[in-house]
């Protein structure tokens, strides 16, 4: 147990080093962009104005509201300062709404799509996988190129394809949005099916490619499985082939939820594609709408978010991968 | 000598290729074991001696598939069984396995203990979770194993012990025939004695009736068996007692397996090692007549073409060799053991040979 605990207080250090670094790269990267987003700002709002010296004064303003006035080590600290308050500053083109206020709205819609979607193409892909592994003959002979096919489809490709096919051409699903339109956000039937009606086509664009990846996973892992020492021996000692297929099962499964969490944990970054061709109003929309506007917080605080989540999956998946395998738990002792 | 418990009776196996090719790998293969008895099986890499193992166990999957022939274990036949029988009734209980992997034999992600149950319970046997542990723990410290082993899994033992944590649990439900594939290849000297002593302890206790050793390893065999039997090419070209065959080879096969390996005896310094030129046949299409003619340097026209019971000069027992009449009857019984030459040619070509190797040594030795 003494061993174990130095592990993971090992790994915590680690951790946090690495979260320091990715907070200073957060910061860092989008000030580096080209462009200045207060002038885009002072632009949209002196629209109208012939004043080069109201312009200039807007311009100040904000740039002082903004703190960019301001060398980049000054502005550094302030955001360190803000941010252990947990403070992720105001959006610059949404001012003055706060940032963790545009996260909190939207990273609710990225969960509710993808993490159903990862969840259910992890299982049908494990699933099948395990069954072309175990089957054999013709269902591996369909199943494996398929998945093949559909895992290396590009998700924007795959995503396009159900956009024309169901949107544009069969008219069966609204081609954009995560609701009509003309709703507000609300506990009402009408808003809920417009959000159902607007569900699958990104949902079904997410499990579609998940589903391919994990089944060519699974397959492999099973059939290595399958052909493994502990299988035969386990047969000449007379164990019943359906108990043999659950060891098999069990442990071909352990890669496979690193896998799980792996992708759970990079759900944000790999929402970009499937929000933004569907438009649909998670945080990859917002990332996407804070790089083309030079929002400087919000994107630091979206990809803190995903700094955050993947170090918490493989955190996760370290402690829960010691109980479930004992090589691991082992490995984590010594 | 007590009574037969294991009666091979002209064993056929193949494995079938992804090409759909045949390849017989146990050919009219025919032996006994008797009640306290162990037996050695020998030959080199591919002479289908692991095949026979598993052959033995009457339990085939794909792609190892029965042809024909008997197995009879305390006289009762396995080889018309249906697989669910032999599963349940045989495997484990009649005929215990130890493979070649002993190391990566257990599943590495379940317990000891719960592996130990799940084939007790496989052969429906009421028993509870308090009878099987103390069963385990029983043969566990036979083997020298502390009972907490039980409770560990399999990446948390040493090598050794993993190796007698198999043979612990093969031979949990007291088997009457314990074939053990390899043993100790994995094993440093010293601990393949201790293995084999104790797999010993296990037959004197009465846990197991007899055993089956498969080992490339001739001096062990040996030291270890009461019989031996030379494999090659899928068929049994000589067996004998462990004596005989290491010392009185007569089948130009077994006789240059044994020139092969150093057997420890006065003289050993001057022994000369010899290897068998050539390679084993393809089983894909065996060649006619004698399987061994291609290499052997004692080949005659005939090898090529067909069979001749081979005879052997001295004591034979009984059980195990056809004895030295040539009536057709035995012939018929022991076509496993082939080969035309005249046996007093034979003893006379291997004194020449080993009159000149002597000169050899002679001449070169001591410089």
């Amino acid at each position: 147990m003494k061993g174990y605990k130095k592990y993971f207080g090992k790994k915590a250090l680690w951790f946090f080093i690495t979260l320091v670094c990715a907070v200073i790269l957060n910061f860092i990267l989008p000030r580096l962009m080209p462009g200045d987003p207060v002038a885009a700002i002072t632009a949209r709002i002196a629209g109208g104005m012939t004043s080069a010296t109201a312009a200039q004064q807007i311009y100040q303003e904000y740039a002082e509201k903004f703190g960019t006035n301001q060398p980049m080590i000054v502005q550094f600290f302030t955001y360190i300062k803000n941010l252990l308050r947990g403070d992720l500053g105001l959006s610059f083109t949404q001012y003055p709404r706060p940032v963790s206020d545009i996260l909190k709205s939207s990273v609710i819609w990225t969960v509710c799509l993808q993490l159903p979607a990862i969840l259910t193409g992890w299982i049908i892909g494990n699933v099948l996988g395990a069954l072309a592994a175990y089957i054999r003959k013709g269902f591996d002979k369909v199943l494996l190129p398929l998945s093949l096919l559909i895992s290396g489809l590009p998700a924007f490709g795959l995503a396009i394809i159900l956009l024309v096919v169901f949107g544009v051409n069969l008219k069966i699903a609204p081609i954009s949005g995560g609701y009509a339109q003309n709703l507000i956000p609300s506990f009402t039937p009408t808003f809920i099916k417009s959000v159902i009606g607007h569900y699958w086509l990104p949902f079904f664009s997410i499990v579609i490619i998940a589903i391919g990846g994990q089944a060519i996973g699974m397959r492999s892992m099973s059939i290595y499985e399958l052909n493994s020492d502990y299988v035969k021996y386990s047969r000449f000692l007379g164990i019943k082939d359906r108990k043999i297929v659950g060891y098999v099962f069990r442990n071909a499964m352990l890669p496979q939820i690193t896998g799980l969490a792996l992708s759970i944990g990079t759900m944000i970054g790999g929402a970009l594609v499937a929000e933004v061709i569907f438009n649909y109003p998670g945080l990859g929309s917002t990332i996407l709408r804070g790089i083309t506007g030079s929002d400087y917080p919000m994107i630091s605080g979206s990809t803190l978010i995903i700094t955050l989540m993947v170090l918490a999956a493989s955190f996760i998946i370290d402690i829960v991968y010691g109980f479930i395998d004992p090589r691991v738990k082992a490995a984590q002792i010594e | 000598m007590g009574k037969a418990i294991l009666e091979v009776r002209d064993l056929t196996t193949k494995y079938i290729t992804r090409f759909k090719e045949d390849v017989y790998a146990v050919d009219h293969v025919s032996f006994t074991v008797d009640e306290g008895r162990t037996l050695g099986i020998a030959g080199e890499s591919g002479c289908g001696k692991s095949t026979l193992a598993l052959s033995l166990m009457g339990y085939y999957f794909s792609p190892l598939y029965y042809t024909g022939g008997q197995i009879l274990v305390d006289g009762r036949d396995i080889t018309n069984m249906s697989p669910d029988e032999v599963r349940k009734n045989v495997l484990g209980t009649e005929v215990a396995y130890i493979p070649q992997a002993a190391m990566n034999a257990l599943n590495p992600t379940a317990k000891i203990i719960r592996f130990i149950e799940d084939v007790i319970h496989a052969h429906d046997l009421k028993m509870s979770k308090k009878d099987i542990y103390d069963l385990a723990r029983e043969r566990f410290e036979i083997l020298n194993l502390p009972s907490d082993v039980l409770q560990k899994h399999a990446v948390e033992l040493s090598g050794g012990m993993k190796q007698r944590t198999v043979i612990a649990i093969s031979t949990i439900l007291s088997p009457k025939v314990l074939i053990a594939d390899e043993p100790s290849s994995a094993l440093d000297v010293s601990s393949q004695k201790l293995v084999i002593k104790m797999m010993y302890d296990l037959m004197r206790m009465g846990y197991i009736k007899s055993m089956i050793f498969i080992t490339h390893e001739l001096p062990l065999l040996y030291n270890v068996t009461d019989n031996i039997m030379v494999m090659y090419a899928g068929q049994i070209v000589e067996s004998g007692t462990a004596k005989q065959m290491v010392f009185d080879p007569v089948h130009p096969y077994s006789k240059g397996l044994m020139n092969s390996i150093i057997v420890p005896e006065e003289g050993t310094r001057d022994v000369k090692l010899t290897a068998i030129p050539g390679t084993p046949p393809n089983l894909k299409n065996p060649p006619q007549g004698c399987r061994f003619a291609e290499r052997c340097k004692y080949a005659q026209h005939l090898c090529h073409t067909s069979f001749v019971t081979m005879r052997r000069f001295g004591e034979v027992d009984p059980g195990l060799l056809g004895g030295e009449d040539e009536g057709d009857a035995v012939a018929e019984r022991n076509r496993a053991y082939r080969c035309i030459v005249p046996i007093h040619e034979l003893k006379a070509a291997y004194a020449e040979e080993d009159a000149a190797r002597r000169r050899d040594k002679e001449a070169v030795s001591y410089e």
